[in-house]
């Protein structure tokens, strides 16, 4: 029973990776551009379905995919960005939530009519199949991997943001961007930046989740209402509260299913809504942000 | 003030003429639609769509978890006739109120996250509530939605027939716009359309912001769950995606085409939707596409909606 419960706070440290993924792009777009992507669970599906095409389409390597795919997507937000979200920066911010929503239907249909409404079947990539040794339990390797990487990009993402040049401009213009543009930088090319990253992102997690999760169009948007509770839980515009809060739903989440499997998913939304009775901000989330 | 006085009137004065021209157009939409459960369906998203602009279009609140009061209506009444064989009103009843009583805590817990925080938190409980109705199979019939629904009759009022349906769907409509437009012409929607403008302002005037949202919040989840209700009885069934979120963004593009803060304006849309979901659906399953590409569309170039760019026209001249 102990060696079950140890495999399920590894598993839930496995889910909190996808949502750490998920949330960290999500709360620097907010925090960049002020608003909330709703296409982002579409694009970690696209990051999905990429993979998907890489390896069991063109029998390409499951590294490339975890290289390339994530450029790939990154392009595509960017891209998006550019073409369609900078229009409605001068209204108010919903518009371009609803613009996102939009997006999202979009995409996902457009990858139904493609790919079918079945799922794909992805496989663990040979090189991470089996199980490692860690002293108390066996663990699957490919499962640590996923942890392994995620640790990589937080740590990336956040030495990223506070140590070079471009990332103090993106710091400070999630203070003030009007300021940062009246600095002589060219804020415009900055949120495309942020937007990039912030989908290159959802697309890695996608190309991570492949192997583990069933590749369907509708992954997406299940998960990321599940993104969006980590996201008010940890505080809107935090890296560190997307760590923390990512973590707490993926053990609530498995822990949840021993306790009481038909309901683990309503705990985390009993467990939002008491953060938002005693701290409506979030855990790290900034005051400000509450408008 | 004046001139603030004088666009008021020339707003408001249309909604006298639209009510008239949409009850009529209402009493003659059976014999418009190619059958008369498009007409019922049509009346049915106007209801919710005008129950949603009292949150979006008055209040400034982006609510995406309005279809969570709309399946608790459609499943509050269903599960008493299926279950309980409760009479019809008693039904009804039930639907509404569930749907009112579960707007209070959402609503509560919602409304301390403002803008675009807003839209998530809705979405999130929404979702909650529609994997209850997922899992909770022996009450809902979950992923199979709620099956044989039967529709009991009033006393001597009989509405078997699509049609008897149609026309008892509508009395309530027309007493919902009434009452509707009673409420955003009130000095509480008044004050509701006064923080949509400057929360700031408002609340030093004094006025106690978070109850009057909570309150067109509540309001708004009833009028939904009435509109729930009447998709039981339509369908003779309620469908799971009843609580989906699509169907909550379905009522955000109604109301936003339709033009928002215009009360019957999100009706047109309704319509609108309704019979472009029933047109595209007979030639292809990708109505999804369609309806995000009407939706970025609107969102990009059509901001006002119908209602909206017609009264700035009429203004105009």
């Amino acid at each position: 029973m102990s060696q079950y419960l140890i495999t399920q706070l590894l598993n839930g440290l496995i889910v909190g990776s996808l949502y750490i993924l998920l949330s960290m792009g999500l709360t620097i777009i907010f925090g960049m551009l002020g608003i909330v992507n709703f296409a982002h669970g579409a694009l970690y599906m696209l990051g999905a379905y990429a993979a998907y095409t890489v390896v069991g389409v063109l029998s390409g390597n499951f590294l490339i995919a975890i290289l390339v795919v994530p450029l790939a997507i990154g392009l595509i937000g960017a891209l998006l960005e550019t073409t369609l979200l900078r229009r409605l920066y001068r209204v108010e911010p919903f518009y371009n939530l609803l613009l996102t929503f939009g997006l999202m239907l979009v995409i996902q249909d457009a990858v139904r009519i493609g790919y079918g409404p079945e799922g794909e079947p992805f496989n663990i990539p040979g090189a991470l199949l089996g199980a490692v040794n860690l002293g108390i339990t066996y663990y699957p390797k490919y499962r640590l991997f996923i942890f392994a990487i995620t640790v990589l990009c937080s740590v990336g993402l956040i030495l990223f943001l506070e140590r070079t040049k471009v990332g103090a401009i993106i710091r400070a213009g999630t203070e003030d961007s009007d300021m940062v543009d009246a600095l002589g930088i060219d804020i415009g090319k900055v949120f495309t930046f942020v937007f990039g990253i912030g989908a290159a992102l959802a697309g890695l997690a996608g190309v991570l989740a492949a192997p583990i999760q069933n590749v369907e169009p509708a992954m997406g948007m299940n998960f990321l209402v599940e993104t969006f509770v980590v996201v008010v839980i940890g505080g809107m515009g935090s890296i560190i509260g997307s760590i923390i809060a990512g973590l707490i739903i993926g053990e609530t989440l498995t822990i949840g299913v021993l306790i009481w499997p038909p309901m683990a998913t309503t705990l985390i939304y009993i467990f939002m809504a008491f953060i938002l009775l005693i701290r409506p901000r979030g855990l790290f989330g900034r005051a400000e942000f509450l408008d | 003030m004046i001139m603030q006085a004088l666009m008021d009137k020339i707003r408001e004065t249309p909604s006298r003429y639209i009510i008239s021209v949409l009850i009529i157009l209402f009493i003659l939409l059976p014999f418009l639609t190619p059958y008369t459960a498009l007409a019922s369906e049509m009346l049915i998203f106007a209801l919710f769509a005008m129950a949603y602009d009292i949150v979006l279009g008055y209040s400034g609140m982006l609510s995406f978890g309005h279809a969570a009061f709309f399946g608790l209506g459609a499943y509050g009444t269903g599960i008493m006739l299926v279950h309980l064989k409760a009479p019809l009103f008693i039904a009804m009843v039930v639907g509404v109120t569930l749907s009112f009583i579960a707007a209070w805590p959402v609503g509560y817990l919602s409304i301390r996250r403002r803008g675009i925080y807003f839209a998530m938190v809705t979405l999130a409980f929404a979702q909650m509530l529609y994997f209850i109705a997922f899992k909770w199979t022996a009450l809902t019939g979950g992923d199979d939605g709620l099956q044989r629904i039967p529709r009991p009759s009033i006393g001597p009022i009989a509405i078997e027939s699509e049609l008897s349906l149609y026309y008892f769907i509508l009395i309530f409509v027309v007493a919902s716009m009434l009452l509707g437009l009673r409420i955003v012409n009130s000095p509480f929607g008044k004050t509701l359309q006064a923080m949509r403008e400057n929360e700031n302002r408002a609340r030093s005037i004094g006025f106690n912001i978070f109850r009057f949202k909570l309150f067109a919040f509540v309001i708004s989840a009833l009028f939904s769950g009435l509109a729930g209700c009447f998709y039981a009885l339509l369908l003779n069934y309620v469908p799971l995606g009843s609580m989906h979120w699509a169907t909550s963004g379905e009522v955000v593009m109604m109301t936003i085409v339709g033009g928002m803060g215009t009360l019957f304006g999100p009706m047109l849309g309704a319509i609108a939707v309704v019979l472009l979901r029933d047109i595209i659906g007979s030639y292809t399953e990708s109505w999804n596409l369609i309806m995000g590409i009407l939706f970025m569309a609107a969102v990009l170039s059509f901001r006002r909606g119908i209602l909206g760019s017609l009264r700035e026209r009429l203004q105009g001249s």
